[in-house]
C-alpha cells in the first residue's frame, strides 16, 4: 500500500471526531461529548505527529504501538511537536475509552476516522470484513505540510513507531 | 427515534447465531477471538442477554452495565447460569470494555458484528446518519433453554425495562 501524498505536499483537509479529555473521565462516571477537530484550522501552525492503528484494544496496537508514544512523550515535546494524535476508525467514544485504558490523560489526542474515510483520501485505509479500517501508518506535520509519511510494510511497528518519528525529528 | 419492537416475544425460540469474544483471562493476550454459538452453546442454560448501543458510550457505560456487575450474585442466587453484554463493536473493543469495567469472567462480553444476529430479531439500528453504522438496539433478554421468558427494549433514552433491576424481577 503505497500513500497518494507524499513529503512536501499539503495535507488533505479533513474531521476526526473525538472526545477531549477532562478529569471527570478519570472517575468512569462520565462518557464525555464528541467534539469535532478540523485538521485545516487546528492544526495550522503547529506541529504534529499523527500515528494511525487498525483498532483500539487490538493487539500490536494496543501493546506495542501506541504505549512507547505515551512513553517518550517528554522527548516529542522537547523535539517542539505541538500535538500527538492517535488514529483509527473506531467510533469516538471507544476512542475515548481506549486512551483511558491506555492512561493517556490529554497527552495524546484519540482521534476518530470513522468508516477510514479520511485515511482513504490518503490511500491509507483497507478493507476488513468488519469494514474499512486505517492502515498502520504514521505522519509528521509542519503547519499543515507533510514532513514524513510512512507505512508499516508488514505487520508489527517499524517506521511508524514512536522512535522512527523521533529520529525524523 | 421510536425504538424497534421485536419480532420474537416471549415463548419463542431464540433464533440461530454467533458472537464472537475474547473469553477472559488472568493474563489476557487479547489475541484469540472465539465464537459463541447460541444454539450449542446456550443450550440447557439460563442466560441473560442485555444489548447496549455502543461500549463506552453514555448511558451503557455508566447506567446500564455496572448494575449487572453489581447484581451479579443476585442473578446467580437465581440460578442464573450466563450473563452476556452485547453490542455491535469488534470483539477487540468489547474485550477491552470488560476489562475497563472490571467484569472479569462474570459477564461475556460479546460482539454481534454489524448487529446481525439482533436485526434477525428486528433489534437493529440504523445509526449511519451519525457514522455509527448498524447497532444493536437496548434490550434484554431472559432465555431458558434456548426458549424466551422475557424480552424488552427500551422505549425511550436511559434504562428501565432492560435494567439489571427490571430483569431480576422477572426471574
Amino acid at each position: 500500500m503505497a500513500p497518494t501524498v507524499k513529503v512536501g505536499e499539503t495535507i488533505p483537509a479533513g474531521t476526526f471526531k473525538y472526545i477531549p479529555y477532562t478529569p471527570e473521565l478519570e472517575s468512569n462516571a462520565a462518557c464525555g461529548v464528541p467534539v469535532s477537530l478540523d485538521i485545516t484550522k487546528d492544526w495550522k501552525g503547529k506541529k504534529v505527529v499523527l500515528f494511525s492503528v487498525p483498532g483500539a484494544f487490538t493487539p500490536t496496537c494496543h501493546v506495542n504501538h501506541l504505549p512507547p508514544y505515551l512513553q517518550k512523550y517528554d522527548e516529542f515535546k522537547a523535539k517542539g511537536v505541538d500535538v500527538i494524535g492517535v488514529l483509527a476508525s473506531n467510533d469516538p467514544f471507544v476512542m475515548s475509552g481506549w486512551g483511558r485504558f491506555q492512561d493517556v490523560k490529554d497527552k495524546l489526542l484519540c482521534l476518530s476516522d470513522i468508516g477510514a474515510e479520511w485515511s482513504s483520501k490518503l490511500g491509507l485505509s483497507m478493507d476488513t470484513p468488519g469494514g474499512a479500517r486505517t492502515a498502520r501508518y504514521a505522519i509528521i506535520l509542519d503547519d499543515l505540510t507533510i514532513k514524513y509519511i510512512e507505512v508499516e510494510p508488514a505487520p508489527g511497528v517499524s517506521v511508524s513507531g514512536a522512535d522512527a518519528v523521533l529520529a525524523k525529528l | 427515534m421510536t425504538p424497534p419492537t421485536p419480532t420474537l416475544q416471549a415463548g419463542d425460540t431464540v433464533p440461530d447465531g454467533t458472537f464472537r469474544y475474547i473469553p477472559y483471562t488472568e493474563d489476557l493476550k487479547d489475541t484469540v477471538t472465539q465464537s459463541l454459538d447460541i444454539t450449542e452453546d446456550l443450550k440447557g442454560k439460563k442466560v441473560v442477554l442485555f444489548s447496549v448501543p455502543g461500549a463506552f458510550t453514555p448511558t451503557c457505560h455508566v447506567n446500564h452495565l455496572p448494575p449487572y456487575l453489581q447484581h451479579y450474585d443476585d442473578f446467580k442466587a437465581k440460578g442464573v447460569d450466563i450473563i452476556a453484554v452485547v453490542a455491535a463493536n469488534d470483539p477487540f473493543v468489547m474485550s477491552g470494555w470488560g476489562r475497563f469495567e472490571g467484569v472479569k469472567d462474570k459477564i461475556l462480553c460479546l460482539s454481534d458484528p454489524e448487529a446481525e444476529w439482533s436485526g434477525k430479531i428486528g433489534l437493529a439500528l440504523d445509526m449511519s446518519q451519525l457514522h455509527f453504522g448498524i447497532r444493536t438496539a437496548r434490550y434484554a433478554m431472559i432465555i431458558d433453554d434456548l426458549v424466551i421468558t422475557y424480552i424488552a427494549t427500551e422505549p425511550g433514552p436511559g434504562v428501565t425495562v432492560t435494567g439489571a433491576e427490571a430483569l431480576l424481577a422477572e426471574l
